[in-house]
C-alpha cells in the first residue's frame, strides 16, 4: 500500500502550485558552501547583498524590538500574530493593483487589512460574549483564509508578473531590494519616533487602562495608534521573516527582556538590542549554508537569547535560583549543626568546651560518617576548628555567634508565638525550626522589646541575648583559653 | 488523648484543622491555626479585608495547599469526604457568559454524587427545582445566568451548594450585593439547614448583624484570635484584637520569609 | 478584477461537478463534514476555557514532529508521521506550561515563543533535508483537501470505500463524539468552576490534559487537509456562530454540528466558483456564517442590540406612564 500521509507531496504537484517552494529562502546566489569562508564574506560586509540583508534585519530588530514590549506586557502577545496573519489579503489587494510586486502599494493594503484586522478583534470583543483569545484566533484564521484564496487565485491569472509574492509566506531576507529597505527605514524611523514621543502615553495606556481615561488619555486613540505601528513593522518585516514567524520577532525579544529588568524603558533598550541580535544573527547562520532560510534563523536566534534569558537571568533566571536555593539548603543545614552543638554544649551546662564527633551524631541521629562531611565543610567555612588529637569540635568565634543567634531567633519565636499569637505549645516549635533561618536583626530587636527583654522560653530554656553573644562562650573555667573565641576576649 | 476524630458527644468532627500554616509564594498568611468544629452549628467567619479568610475557606477545599499543618473532614481527609461539603464561592469568581442556564448550574451541585460516565436523572431534576424554590427562583429556571441581578446570582449559587445535600457548608461571603429582604431570607435558609443537623461556615462582613445571625463566631486575622459561642467571643478586646491592625511583628516575619524565598525560588 | 473572479454559472457551479465527479466531490465533502464536525464540537470546549491559541500553537508545532519522524523513519509512513506530530502537540503544551510556570512571562507570550520556535525548527528541518524528502511547508500552512480524491482507496470487506485519511478522521470524529458524551458533566463543570469541580471531587488536572491529547489527535489529524492556520477557524468559528444563537451548552454542539455540513457544501461550491484553494473557501464560508449570526441572532445580534437602543427609551417611557397611573 502506497503511504499516502496527505501533507506529503509528490514535487511535480507542488511546483504546479507555487513554483519556488523548495528552493527556499537563501542570501545571495552561494555556490560556495564551505563555512569558514562564507562567515568571512558574511563578516567582512563586503558584499552588497550581505550588506543589505545586515542593514534589513538590523532595522527589523529595532522596529519589531521596540513595539514587542508594549503587546508583551499588555499580554497581547498574540495581537502580532493576528495581526500578521491578517495582512495577507492586503498583500494579495497590494499586489492586484498594478499587478506585480510593488512594495508601496503592498504595503498600504497590508497595513490597511492589518488595522482591519485589529478592528474586527475588537469589536468582536466589544459587541459578542466571545472572550479576546477566540477573537483572536477567529480574525487570524478567516483573514488568512480569504488571503490564501486571493492568493490561488492570482496565481492562475495568465498576467503579471507574480514571483515574489509567495516569499511572504515564509519569508526571504535576501529578497530585499534597495525599494524594501527605504520602506522599512522609513517604518522604523516612524516608529522610533513615535515610541519617543508617546513614551508616556504607551506606558500609562499599557500599565492601567482605565486610570489613563481618568486622567483623559484617548485611550482607545492609543490603543489603535499602536495596532497601526504594529502593523506597519509586521507589514515590513513579513517578506524577511514570513507569516508565521513574524510575531516571534515582537514577543521573543521583549519576553527575554521582560526577564531581565523591571522598568519599562531598560525593557525597551534590552528588547530592541536583543532584535537586532537576532535578526543579524539569523541572517548570518542562514549564511553560513547553502540552502538554508533566513526567516527561522532569525527566530531560533531570538529564542536562543530568550532561553538564555529564562536560564541565566541573575534575578529570575533558573540557574542562578537553582544555585541560591543550593546555598540557602546549605546555610540552613550549617546553621542546623551549629545549633546542635550549641545543644550539646549547653546540656553540659558549658561545662565542656568541645563536642566530641559521636555527641553530635547522637544529637543529630545521624552516622558519623554522615556527620564528619558537614563538619568538615564548617571547619572550611571557618565555623568551627576540630583538634585532630582529642577529637572535638570547638566553635571558632564566627561559629559562637551564628549558634548563639540561631537559638535565640528560635527561642524568641517559640516565646512570641505562645505569648502573643497564642499558639497552643506543642505546636510552636515547628514554625520556629523554619523561622529561626529568617530573621533579621532589626526584627529580633522588636521581638525582644515587646517580649520584655524576657530571658527564658516557654520550656524554661535561657534565651542568648545580643549582650550574650558579644560576651561569649560562658565558661566555667576561665582560665582555659582554649576556642578561637575565648582568645578574642 | 482521646480519638481526634470524634467529639465529647461521640460524634465525627465536621471540621478539624491542626497547626495550619498556610503561605502564598511563601509569604505565610495564615499562621498556626487550630481549630476544632462541633457540628450542627451555624458558625460566622469574622476578619478584616485580607485576614485569610477566603484562604482558610480554599485551604479546607484543597484548592491551596498548606505549608504545614492538616485539615480533617469528618475525620477523612479532603479527598475521601469530599463529596460532604459543599461550597459557596466568593461572587466574581466563573465566567457569567458561560453558556448555562440556572438549573444547569444547580444542576451541577448534583454531579459528585454521579460518579463517572453517568448523567443527571429525573430525581437529580426533581431536587434542583426544590433547591431553586427554596431560594425562590424557580421562575428563572429557564434563564441564561449572564441574566440575573448579582442577588439573583448569589441565590443561585446557594441553591447549587443545597443540591449538592452535603453536611458541612462553607460559604464566602454569600451576603456580598444581596438586599435586605433576601439576606433575611438566607439567613432563614441557613437556620433550617442548621436544625436538620448541617453544619455551615460563612464569611461575614458585617459586624452588627454578625451578632445576631450566628451561634459561634470564629475571628481571624492572620491568626486564630478567638472562637467559640457568639455571646463569649462578641466582646470589644476581642474585636479590637481582630481589627485592630495586624501584628506587625507576624506580617513583618511573612515578609521576611518571602524574601528569603524569593531568593531560592 | 473581471479574470480574477469568473462570472458566475449555476450549473457549472452546483451541478457539473457532481454529475463529472461523484466519488470525488463526495470524498472532499465527507472529509470537510468531518473535520469541521470534530474540531467545531471540541473547540467549543476550548473556547470555553480561553485556550483557543492553544490550539492556534499546537497546530503550528506539528511541523517540526513530522520533519523528525520523517528523518528518522526516512519513510513516508503514515503512522511514524501521525506519533511524531501527537508527540510534537503534547510537547507544545508541556513546554508552554513550563515557561510560564517558571518565569513572569504570561501564558499568551508563552504560547507565541514556543510554537515560533518549534515551527522555525520544523521549516529548518525540511530545507535541510529537503533533497531527501518532500514535505511541502506550504501546504502544512494550509493544506489542499481538494487532492483527498488522489488518495489511493483502501479495502474494507472487498470494496474500496475510503482513503486511509478519511477513515483515520472518521476515527477521531467518533472518539471526539464519545469523549464528550461519556464526559459532558466533567468538561462542563471543569470548565464553568475549577473550584466547584474540586468540591466536587472531579479532578481539573486530569480533565485539562485529556482535552489537550484530544485536540492534539483532532489538529495533527486534520491539519494535511485543511493546514495549521485554517484549523484554527475550524476550532472556533462553527462554535463561536452556534453560540451567538444559543445559550445552553448542548442546544450549542448540536447546532455547532448542524452548521458543519452546509458550510463544508457552501466552501466547496464557492471554491469551485473562484476557482481558489478549498480548505480556505471552506473557512471563509464558515465564517460567512458566523458574521450572519454575529449580525442577526435574535439573542445577542448587532442588530437586536440596535433595536433595543433605539426602542429602550419607549420602553422606559412606557413604564412610567404606567406608574403614573
Ligand atoms: N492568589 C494569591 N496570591 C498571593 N497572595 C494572595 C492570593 N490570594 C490572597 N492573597 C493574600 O493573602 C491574604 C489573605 O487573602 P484572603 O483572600 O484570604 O483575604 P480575605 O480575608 O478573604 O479578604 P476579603 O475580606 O477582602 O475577602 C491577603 O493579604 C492577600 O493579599
Ligand atoms: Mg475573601
Amino acid at each position: 500500500m502506497a503511504a499516502t500521509f496527505r501533507i506529503v507531496f509528490v514535487l511535480a504537484l507542488v511546483s504546479g502550485f507555487f513554483p519556488q517552494v523548495l528552493e527556499a529562502a537563501k542570501i545571495g546566489d552561494v555556490t560556495e558552501t564551505r563555512v569558514i569562508e562564507q562567515m568571512f564574506r558574511f563578516l567582512s560586509l563586503k558584499d552588497p547583498s550581505v550588506r543589505a540583508t545586515v542593514i534589513g534585519t538590523t532595522l527589523l530588530g529595532i522596529c519589531c524590538g521596540l513595539l514587542g514590549p508594549f503587546i508583551v506586557v499588555r499580554r497581547l502577545a498574540l495581537v502580532g500574530d493576528t495581526l500578521s496573519h491578517a495582512v495577507l489579503p492586503g498583500v494579495a489587494m497590494g499586489f492586484l493593483w498594478n499587478m506585480e510586486k510593488d512594495p508601496l502599494a503592498i504595503f498600504i493594503g497590508a497595513s490597511l487589512a492589518g488595522l482591519i484586522g485589529a478592528c474586527a478583534v475588537n469589536l468582536i470583543k466589544q459587541t459578542t460574549h466571545l472572550k479576546e483569545d477566540s477573537a483572536l484566533g477567529m480574525v487570524l484564521a478567516t483573514f488568512f483564509a480569504v488571503g490564501i484564496c486571493m492568493m490561488t487565485m492570482i496565481q492562475r491569472l495568465p498576467t503579471g508578473n507574480k514571483s515574489g509574492i509567495d516569499k511572504y509566506l515564509f519569508g526571504q531576507a535576501a529578497a530585499m531590494n534597495q525599494e524594501d529597505l527605504i520602506l522599512l527605514s522609513v517604518v522604523t524611523t516612524v516608529v522610533l519616533l513615535l515610541v519617543f514621543l508617546f513614551y508616556k502615553e504607551f506606558l500609562v495606556t499599557s500599565f492601567d487602562a482605565g486610570f489613563a481615561r481618568s486622567i483623559g488619555f484617548p485611550v482607545n486613540l492609543i490603543h489603535y495608534l499602536l495596532m497601526l505601528l504594529l502593523a506597519f513593522s509586521v507589514v515590513v518585516s513579513l517578506q524577511a521573516v514570513g507569516v508565521v514567524l513574524v510575531s516571534a520577532m515582537l514577543i521573543t525579544p521583549a519576553a527575554a527582556a521582560y526577564l531581565l529588568t523591571d522598568r519599562m524603558h531598560r525593557m525597551l533598550i534590552l528588547s530592541v538590542l536583543f532584535g537586532v541580535v537576532a535578526g543579524v544573527g539569523g541572517a548570518f547562520l542562514s549564511f553560513l549554508s547553502n540552502n538554508l532560510p533566513t526567516g527561522p534563523f532569525m527566530v531560533l536566534s531570538a529564542t536562543a537569547v530568550f532561553l538564555a534569558a529564562f536560564f541565566f537571568s541573575p534575578r529570575r533566571g533558573l540557574i542562578p535560583r537553582w544555585w541560591r536555593q543550593r546555598s540557602q539548603t546549605q546555610r540552613i543545614c550549617r546553621e542546623n549543626i551549629l545549633k546542635a552543638i550549641y545543644h550539646i554544649l549547653e546540656a553540659g551546662e558549658f561545662e565542656e568546651e568541645g563536642v566530641t564527633f559521636s555527641e553530635l551524631s547522637i544529637r543529630r541521629n545521624e552516622d558519623l560518617l554522615e556527620v564528619r562531611p558537614q563538619i568538615l565543610d564548617l571547619e572550611k567555612a571557618d565555623f568551627v576548628t576540630v583538634s585532630k588529637s582529642e577529637n572535638r569540635i570547638y566553635f571558632t568565634p564566627d561559629g559562637w555567634q551564628t549558634a548563639c543567634s540561631i537559638v535565640r531567633n528560635h527561642r524568641l519565636w517559640e516565646l512570641y508565638l505562645t505569648n502573643a499569637v497564642h499558639y497552643a505549645a506543642d505546636h510552636v516549635h515547628d514554625d520556629a525550626e523554619k523561622i529561626e533561618h529568617v530573621l533579621e536583626e532589626e526584627t529580633v530587636r522588636q521581638l525582644e522589646k515587646q517580649l520584655n527583654y524576657e530571658r527564658r522560653d516557654p520550656h524554661g530554656k535561657p534565651i542568648p541575648t545580643f549582650a550574650d553573644i558579644e560576651k561569649g562562650l560562658p565558661t566555667a573555667r576561665q582560665s582555659r583559653p582554649a576556642t578561637g573565641y575565648m582568645s578574642k576576649s | 488523648m482521646m480519638d481526634s476524630s470524634k467529639n465529647d458527644s461521640g460524634e465525627e468532627c465536621p471540621l478539624e484543622i491542626h497547626d495550619l500554616t498556610v503561605a502564598y509564594h511563601k509569604k505565610p498568611v495564615l499562621w498556626g491555626i487550630d481549630l476544632k468544629i462541633p457540628s450542627g452549628n451555624l458558625i460566622g467567619i469574622i476578619g478584616p479585608n485580607g485576614s485569610g479568610k477566603s484562604t482558610l475557606i480554599k485551604t479546607v477545599m484543597g484548592m491551596v495547599p498548606s505549608s504545614s499543618g492538616w485539615v480533617k473532614i469528618f475525620g477523612k481527609s479532603f479527598r475521601k469526604n469530599a463529596c460532604r461539603i459543599g461550597y459557596v464561592p466568593q461572587r466574581e469568581s466563573v465566567d457569567w457568559d458561560f453558556p448555562v442556564n440556572v438549573l444547569d448550574v444547580v444542576l451541577m451541585g448534583r454531579y459528585g454524587r454521579l460518579g463517572l460516565l453517568r448523567r443527571p436523572k429525573r430525581d437529580d431534576r426533581e431536587v434542583a427545582m426544590q433547591c431553586l424554590d427554596k431560594v425562590k427562583m424557580l421562575p428563572f429556571a429557564d434563564r441564561q445566568i449572564a441574566n440575573l441581578s448579582g442577588g439573583q446570582q448569589q441565590r443561585v449559587f446557594l441553591a447549587r451548594a443545597l443540591a449538592q445535600e452535603s453536611d458541612l457548608y462553607l460559604m464566602d461571603e454569600p451576603f456580598s450585593g444581596v438586599d435586605a429582604a433576601t439576606e433575611s431570607a438566607i439567613i432563614e435558609l441557613l437556620h433550617e439547614l442548621k436544625d436538620q443537623g448541617k453544619t455551615l461556615l460563612v464569611v461575614h462582613h458585617d459586624l452588627p448583624t454578625a451578632k445576631n445571625y450566628f451561634d459561634m463566631l470564629l475571628l481571624l486575622n492572620m491568626r486564630l484570635v478567638a472562637f467559640g459561642p457568639t455571646e463569649e467571643v462578641f466582646n470589644y478586646d476581642l474585636l479590637q484584637k481582630t481589627y485592630g491592625g495586624r501584628l506587625t511583628i507576624l506580617s513583618e516575619v511573612a515578609d521576611e520569609v518571602r524574601r528569603h524565598a524569593e531568593a531560592d525560588s | 478584477m473581471s479574470e480574477l473572479i469568473p462570472s458566475f454559472d449555476f450549473q457549472a457551479v452546483f451541478i457539473v461537478p457532481w454529475q463529472e465527479d461523484f466519488q470525488g466531490y463526495f470524498l472532499i465533502a465527507t472529509m470537510g463534514f468531518l473535520i469541521s464536525l470534530s474540531c467545531g464540537l471540541i473547540g467549543n470546549f476550548i473556547m470555553l476555557r480561553r485556550m483557543a491559541l492553544i490550539g492556534d500553537a499546537i497546530s503550528h508545532s506539528v511541523l517540526p514532529g513530522l520533519a523528525v519522524a520523517l528523518f528518522l523513519s526516512k519513510s513516508l509512513a503514515t503512522t511514524a508521521m501521525f506519533i511524531g506530530a501527537l508527540v510534537a502537540g503534547i510537547l507544545t503544551t508541556v513546554l508552554i506550561e513550563l515557561i510560564h510556570q517558571n518565569s513572569r512571562v504570561k501564558p499568551d507570550a508563552a504560547i507565541g515563543i514556543v510554537f515560533t520556535s518549534l515551527f522555525a525548527l520544523g521549516v529548518i528541518l525540511i530545507n535541510v533535508y529537503a533533497g531527501e524528502v518532500h514535505l511541502d511547508t506550504e501546504c502544512v500552512l494550509y493544506g489542499e483537501i481538494a487532492f483527498i480524491p488522489f488518495e489511493p482507496l483502501i479495502d474494507i470487506g472487498g470494496r474500496e470505500w475510503f482513503p486511509g485519511s478519511v477513515l483515520r478522521m472518521g476515527g477521531v470524529t467518533l472518539l471526539v463524539i464519545l469523549g464528550i458524551v461519556l464526559f459532558y458533566k466533567e468538561l462542563l463543570v471543569t470548565s464553568f468552576d475549577p473550584g466547584l469541580s474540586v468540591s466536587l471531587g472531579i479532578s481539573t488536572r486530569t480533565t485539562h490534559y485529556l482535552l489537550m491529547g484530544l485536540l492534539s489527535l483532532v489538529i495533527v489529524s486534520a491539519f494535511q487537509s485543511v493546514g495549521a492556520i485554517l484549523v484554527i477557524a475550524m476550532l472556533i468559528l462553527p462554535g463561536a456562530t452556534a453560540s451567538m444563537l444559543c445559550s445552553r451548552l448542548p442546544a450549542i454542539l448540536w447546532l455547532t454540528a448542524g452548521l458543519c455540513l452546509p458550510a463544508t457544501l457552501a466552501g466547496i461550491h464557492l471554491s469551485i466558483w473562484l476557482d481558489c484553494s478549498m480548505a480556505g473557501a471552506m473557512v471563509i464560508a464558515s465564517a460567512v456564517f458566523f458574521i450572519l449570526a454575529w449580525l442577526f441572532s435574535p439573542r445577542r445580534g448587532l442588530l437586536q442590540q440596535l433595536i433595543q437602543k433605539v426602542r429602550l427609551p419607549e420602553v422606559h417611557n412606557l413604564t412610567l406612564d404606567n406608574s403614573q397611573e
